[in-house]
């Protein structure tokens, strides 16, 4: 085979590569633009040969994609760069009406440098892929994992954290606790005679008057507290940065709201109160099941001590 | 009379280098010295013309050795012979009295002209080899290849950004797949992205390079890098990147010209971005075995950038590693 047909073989090869290939000189102008950018581009190689790229191409970031070509016409070295840091470099749009996935094609682009005869890169090469498909299912499994953690740690009927990851949650602040010495407090709390609730209205009735406590709690939290619904009734809020004094604000006017709180079910007018025990993280608790303890056997004394109202441990 | 040349350098294979490149039909008497402390012994000794000095050792370094000569007033006649191709590692022996700076791999016409410059006798004698009582382990000869590429890689990044790079003796191990594990695990507890991993292929060696970012100061890459812009999550992204692009990217090419072959490189992935490491990790725990794998520190010196480079290799890769170092190693 001579080498007259070798080179023009590898010519007709990267004319009908499904990957672009584009030749800058030092000044971006385009000196190579093959078959793959002509069909995505709608220009062809004569149309483009010679003229500056980003004028051609106002969409292109002119001075994000010459800082990576700037580095590689200096160090001689190649960059490469992935849809992750800008999707679509050239604005080409999605040609397949039936099995696209997104509007706009996604890229990943490498940049070689190409050395004349002195060895001193006169030119750069653009490696332009086409990673539409792999983009959209990386996104969608992204965006589906990041929904499936959301619910695995979700509590259905509230929407408050479920028991397990408001534990963790604990387990988080309690070892930054340990580190910052700040202060925060541990806030148990369940439903006053939640079983006559029950009872007398049904199930269904107890369902809605844990929601609407829930809703409660909720409108009452900073963004940094962390609320879970801890057992059937129960409830837990660990008060990010606060002391006792100031929980005991926090869970004086939650109580207060929901003593007012009038729940409607199937026409019948429901009202309830509900108990507080609060602990603040002292240094001599051990772990985080010893502060639950210590908020628990606080809520036991507003229990024992006529329910509605609201106890802070060891005072 | 022969000139009393001491070849120091902590690689054997790299005496081993150096001393082939000695003209051959010069009458000269050769040492050898494995640290900086045992070059200062022979100096102290009365037992050295010409000292050819590597930079990056254990025990005592080229510029510690060079301090001592100062402090104890001896002036033994110096060429720095290193990989640490910074301009500024270059300034700085200069400053310390060295009287001429060779990069590796050495070049034998180079290292003539400046002996010549130095006047050392260049009567003709029967040509000996000079290499040939030396022996040389693998992981030495790993640990020098790789040396003399991440010195490349530092003096790009040097040249690009104005800095110095600080530069350690590479490691060379196995790596258990435990310690891979707790390598890319330790990248997960970051709340930022902080590393990228690259595969690498060519001439039947293959591998896959993890940049880890110790504790990511995206604020002193910035500052390092020129970056004006507010420091989100898609600046620190391209920083990452553009750091990724050089030292990888050097890093490989230094190996592969060495070598004599080209790696074709993949596009970088980023961990912690679309790709979890705890997926990575229970997908490949069960894969991964026993790997050759170098690893580089990279730190800049003013900046608080810390950053290691692993280049883990395939099992497959490692016979025709191995014969590409032989080569290396008999090349005449």
């Amino acid at each position: 085979m001579s080498t007259m047909t070798e080179f023009h073989w590898t010519l007709e090869v990267l004319q009908n590569l499904d990957v672009g290939l584009v030749v800058l000189d030092r000044d971006y102008q385009i000196q190579v633009w093959n078959g793959f950018m002509e069909n995505h581009s709608g220009l062809s190689a004569s149309e483009v040969r010679g003229h500056d790229l980003f004028a051609l191409f106002p969409e292109i970031p002119e001075e994000w994609l010459k800082h990576k070509a700037q580095t590689v016409f200096l160090l001689n070295n190649r960059a490469f760069t992935i849809w992750e840091q800008q999707p679509h470099v050239f604005p080409f749009r999605n040609y397949r009406p039936i099995t696209g996935t997104a509007e706009f094609m996604y890229q990943n682009i490498t940049i070689i440098p190409l050395t004349s005869m002195s060895g001193e890169v006169s030119h750069i090469c653009l490696i332009v892929y086409d990673v539409t498909d792999i983009a959209v299912s990386k996104q969608a499994l992204t965006s589906a994992n990041q929904q499936l953690e959301r619910l695995s740690r979700t509590d259905r009927l509230t929407e408050l954290n479920n028991r397990g990851y408001w534990e963790e949650c604990v387990v988080r602040e309690f070892r930054r606790q340990q580190r910052s010495g700040q202060k925060s407090t541990l806030v148990m709390f369940d439903i006053d005679h939640f079983k006559q609730v029950n009872d007398r209205y049904g199930h269904p009735a107890g369902d809605a008057v844990i929601r609407a406590v829930s809703q409660v709690l909720r409108r009452n939290l900073r963004d940094s507290d962390i609320a879970g619904r801890y057992g059937g009734e129960e409830f837990g809020v660990v008060l990010i940065n606060t002391d006792a004094p100031s929980a005991l604000y926090f869970a004086e006017r939650l109580r207060k709201t929901v003593q007012a709180l009038t729940v409607t079910h199937d026409d019948q007018a429901i009202q309830f109160t509900i108990s507080l025990g609060l602990a603040e993280l002292a240094a001599e608790v051990e772990d985080h099941k010893e502060w639950i303890a210590r908020a628990d056997k606080a809520l036991y004394q507003a229990k024992e001590g006529g329910r509605n109202r609201s106890c802070v441990f060891g005072e | 009379m022969p000139t009393r040349l001491v070849i120091c350098d902590d690689s054997g294979m790299a005496r081993k280098q150096i001393a082939r490149a000695l003209p051959p039909q010069w009458d000269l008497h050769v040492e050898f010295a494995a640290d900086g402390r045992e070059a200062l012994e022979l100096v102290r000794a009365g037992r050295v013309d010409v000292l050819l000095l590597d930079l990056t050792m254990p025990v005592m370094d080229g510029y510690e050795t060079l301090q001592a000569f100062k402090a104890e007033g001896l002036a033994p006649k110096v060429i720095v012979v290193s990989g640490d191709v910074q301009p500024n590692a270059r300034k700085r022996v200069l400053e310390l009295g060295a009287l001429d700076f060779l990069k590796k791999p050495l070049d034998p016409a180079q290292l003539e002209q400046a002996l010549t410059r130095l006047g050392v006798n260049a009567a003709p004698v029967p040509e000996v080899r000079r290499d040939l009582a030396l022996q040389v382990d693998f992981r030495d000869c790993y640990r020098e290849v790789a040396n003399v590429a991440m010195g490349q890689a530092a003096d790009l990044l040097a040249r690009l950004l104005d800095v110095f790079v600080i530069l350690p003796v590479p490691n060379v191990n196995m790596l258990e797949a435990g310690e891979l594990q707790m390598a890319l695990k330790s990248t997960e507890d970051y709340d930022t992205i902080s590393a990228v991993c690259q595969g690498y292929i060519g001439s039947g060696i293959a591998g896959e390079a993890l940049l880890i970012f110790n504790d990511a100061s995206f604020k002193d890459i910035a500052r390092l890098m020129n970056f004006h812009g507010k420091l989100d999550a898609t600046a620190e992204l391209e920083l990452l990147m553009d750091t990724a692009n050089i030292l990888i990217g050097a890093c490989l090419k230094g190996i592969a010209d060495q070598l004599d072959i080209r790696f074709s490189q993949g596009h970088p992935t980023v961990l912690g971005r679309h790709c979890k490491v705890s997926d990575l990790l229970a997908a490949n725990a069960g894969r991964w075995r026993e790997t050759l794998a170098i690893e580089i520190n990279y730190r800049i010196e003013d900046y608080n950038i810390n950053c290691d480079l692993l280049l883990l290799f395939t099992a497959d890769s490692i016979q025709t590693f191995n014969g590409k170092i032989a080569h290396l190693l008999d090349a005449a």
